[in-house]
């Protein structure tokens, strides 16, 4: 009995006591306080441009590495120059030609003067940025941000690179997921409590108020767990009540970088566990539309429920990301026409991530939302930028899947991410033509081809 | 190290401020250069024809020429050049940059004039300002195989057929005495009119400027 009052043991949880007392104080001034009023220290922006510094210096002696054993170093994927469009001669011509006259869309078949355009953008793009000359340059590297899951260049790590990463591995997993697990926890939980709460109060202004304020509070609070440095440009052309929000689909996060700016009603379907409690408790704040699985399926009562919603003005604007699924940030694959057929405003929001940072595509098929969120949260930080940009209409005689495309270019330019016609469901087929006189005759092919079918009619 | 880095540094920032690409872009551009040009501070043609990925284009020839032609320096002279260096490399690039959200329908119109004027060079070989029937039939055959589905005939048949369109359309009146010269700018311009080039003739330059971002709203 005596030995359980060990006054070693009090000493050990006293100062238990204290580091936990003085890591709460902490977080809660650091990130909280600043996230409910919507502030910032700067922190974040510090940390970053430190941890560029320290990505400099770890490829610097990969280089040096590499120079020593006189290696050159395998870029897997160096940073692109430019966005290249892999849309065949066809479709490229038929676009051009499309935009060019009133023309049917079935007429390739004939030579125009402006088909030289694609041949003479195919021609600079090379010279700008060609696979084989990229491959083996000895010189910059593109920077390895300590993170082995981004790494190729195993044997030319030194001792002092080593050490890096491992104190890198240290901070990550040691200190800042924990940090990030406990603000999520945070967040998501003030999220259902509060929004609970103000659920019980009576429709009206205060119950707006209150929603759009617990609601900016709690993703606040989530971004930061994330630590995600975002840049809002053009914020003057942030969606109002009535209109409908497009945006391009990188990864679950997307939501949570818009909603932490501005109040959006989600669409969604209910999920069960988890997601279910949160989607619950959100709608009893303010309305959000959910639907149920069997629901999905009839488009009809999509499309009403949707405009329903935007018919009345103070609702808050719709959130709908149109591709679908989500796309690895380097383009922006063909919009699903269901959201442009509503007669609404349609504000669309170009999201671009730096990839220098980590990787925030969500590769469905290889990672579990779990593990995809485990990896998010034990990279660096996730930086990105957001584009407002000005709000479209569908115009006169254009039809739903027009409006989507011209959306989708607008969204594409902003962002720097190729603009691809392709349904992000099909696979891509590789374009295989190696000589100038493939593509020379595939290009006389189009010419001839419809010739004959003419000359049969 | 030092002194040499300032330099270079101040030279791209000038050339940021005449071509509009951003600080980050040049230096990207600076880099493509010296790997086409073997670390040298020129580029030749035998230096793009090299290009591999440029072997599959039709109208290699004329890409590559594009490059090497003082009128595209915009400074008013004419010929060609054997060698470009690093400044003359960007400005031929600036032709193909995107317009930007924030230009003016003048500035936009100028874009597209630039643009227009580029791909009029390329047809127009021998700096008189007009393409003649026999410099369009040139970039047709080019266009076609020559071995392919089309023969020479066939090409030439088209082009014909193309410069007579382009006839009827700008000189709708004509005497069966006078003779079409040629497409001048002006003609070349109000038939491509209609063409939306904005997304046609644009490389996207991949560049996400970390430098400029802050937590928080951006101002």
């Amino acid at each position: 009995m005596g030995l359980f009052f060990n006054p070693f043991n009090n000493l050990i949880c006293i100062l238990l006591g204290i580091s936990l007392t003085v890591w709460f104080t902490m977080l809660l001034v650091f990130i909280i306080v600043p996230a409910i009023f919507g502030v910032s220290f700067g922190i974040r922006r510090l940390y970053m441009k430190t941890l560029l510094k320290v990505f400099k210096w770890a490829t610097l002696r990969l280089e040096r590495g590499a120079k020593e054993k006189n290696h050159l170093l395998y870029k897997p994927y160096s940073n692109a120059i430019i966005a290249r469009e892999p849309t065949s001669l066809e479709e490229e011509i038929k676009e051009i030609r499309r935009s060019g006259s009133n023309r049917d869309l079935n007429s390739a078949s004939e030579f125009e003067m402006s088909d030289i355009f694609y041949f003479a953008r195919r021609g600079v793009e090379s010279i700008m940025d060609d696979e084989v000359t990229k491959r083996f340059s000895a010189e910059e590297l593109q920077s390895w941000n300590l993170l082995t899951r981004s790494n190729y260049n195993f044997h030319y790590i030194s001792l002092r690179l080593t050490v890096l990463w491992g104190l890198g591995l240290l901070i990550r997993y040691g200190f800042l997921l924990p940090l990030r697990v406990t603000l999520a926890f945070t967040g998501v939980g003030l999220l259902v409590f509060l929004t609970s709460i103000v659920g019980l109060l009576p429709n009206g202004r205060v119950k707006n108020y209150l929603s759009e304020k617990v609601h900016l509070m709690c993703y606040r609070i989530c971004v930061r767990a994330l630590t995600a440095i975002i840049t809002y440009h053009d914020s003057e052309n942030k969606p109002k009540n009535g209109g409908i929000c497009v945006a391009n689909h990188t990864s679950p996060i997307d939501v949570i970088i818009l909603a932490s700016d501005g109040c959006y009603a989600m669409v969604g379907q209910i999920h069960r566990g988890l997601m279910g409690v949160i989607q619950r408790s959100m709608v009893k704040a303010c309305p959000h539309i959910w639907f149920e699985r069997s629901e999905v399926k009839d488009r009809h009562l999509v499309a009403k429920r949707l405009s329903d919603h935007a018919e009345d003005k103070s609702k808050l604007p719709i959130l709908i990301f149109p591709e679908g699924t989500c796309i690895n940030n380097t383009s922006v694959m063909m919009f699903k026409k269901g959201s442009f057929e509503i007669e609404a405003k349609v504000y669309p929001v170009a999201i671009k991530y730096d990839p220098r940072f980590g990787d925030a595509f969500w590769n469905s098929s290889k990672y579990g939302m779990v593990s995809y969120l485990l990896r998010m949260m034990s990279s660096w930080a996730i930086v990105c930028s957001v584009w407002y940009l000005p709000p479209m209409f569908r115009e006169e005689g254009e039809d739903a899947v027009q409006f989507a495309n011209r959306v989708k270019a607008a969204i594409a330019r902003q962002g720097g991410l190729v603009d691809l016609l392709w349904d992000g469901g099909l696979k891509r087929g590789k374009v295989k033509d190696t000589f100038k006189e493939e593509q020379q005759k595939l290009y006389s092919k189009i010419l001839v081809g419809a010739q004959e079918d003419r000359s049969r009619s | 190290m030092g002194a040499s880095q300032t330099r270079t540094e101040d030279v791209f920032q000038e050339l940021s401020d005449k071509t509009g690409f951003s600080l980050e872009q040049i230096r990207i551009l600076h880099r493509r250069f010296r790997q086409l040009s073997g670390d040298e501070d020129t580029i030749s043609k035998e230096n793009l024809e090299k290009i591999q990925a440029l072997d599959k284009n039709p109208i290699r020839n004329q890409i590559i020429e594009a490059f090497f032609d003082k009128r595209n320096q915009n400074d008013g002279e004419v010929g060609s050049s054997r060698e470009i260096g690093f400044q003359q490399f960007v400005k031929v690039m600036c032709h193909f940059k995107p317009p930007t959200l924030k230009m003016t329908t003048e500035d936009k119109e100028a874009m597209r004039r630039e643009k227009l004027r580029f791909l009029f060079n390329m047809h127009d070989t021998d700096n008189d300002g007009t393409i003649t029937l026999d410099e369009y039939r040139k970039v047709v055959e080019e266009l076609l195989s020559k071995s392919g589905a089309i023969g020479l005939e066939a090409a030439k048949a088209i082009a014909d057929a193309a410069m007579l369109e382009v006839a009827s359309i700008n000189v709708p009146h004509m005497e069966p005495h006078e003779f079409y010269e040629g497409i001048t700018f002006e003609h070349f311009e109000q038939i491509l009119k209609g063409l939306e080039m904005e997304s046609r003739m644009n490389i996207r330059f991949l560049d996400v400027d970390t430098s400029t971002m802050h937590c928080g709203k951006s101002q």
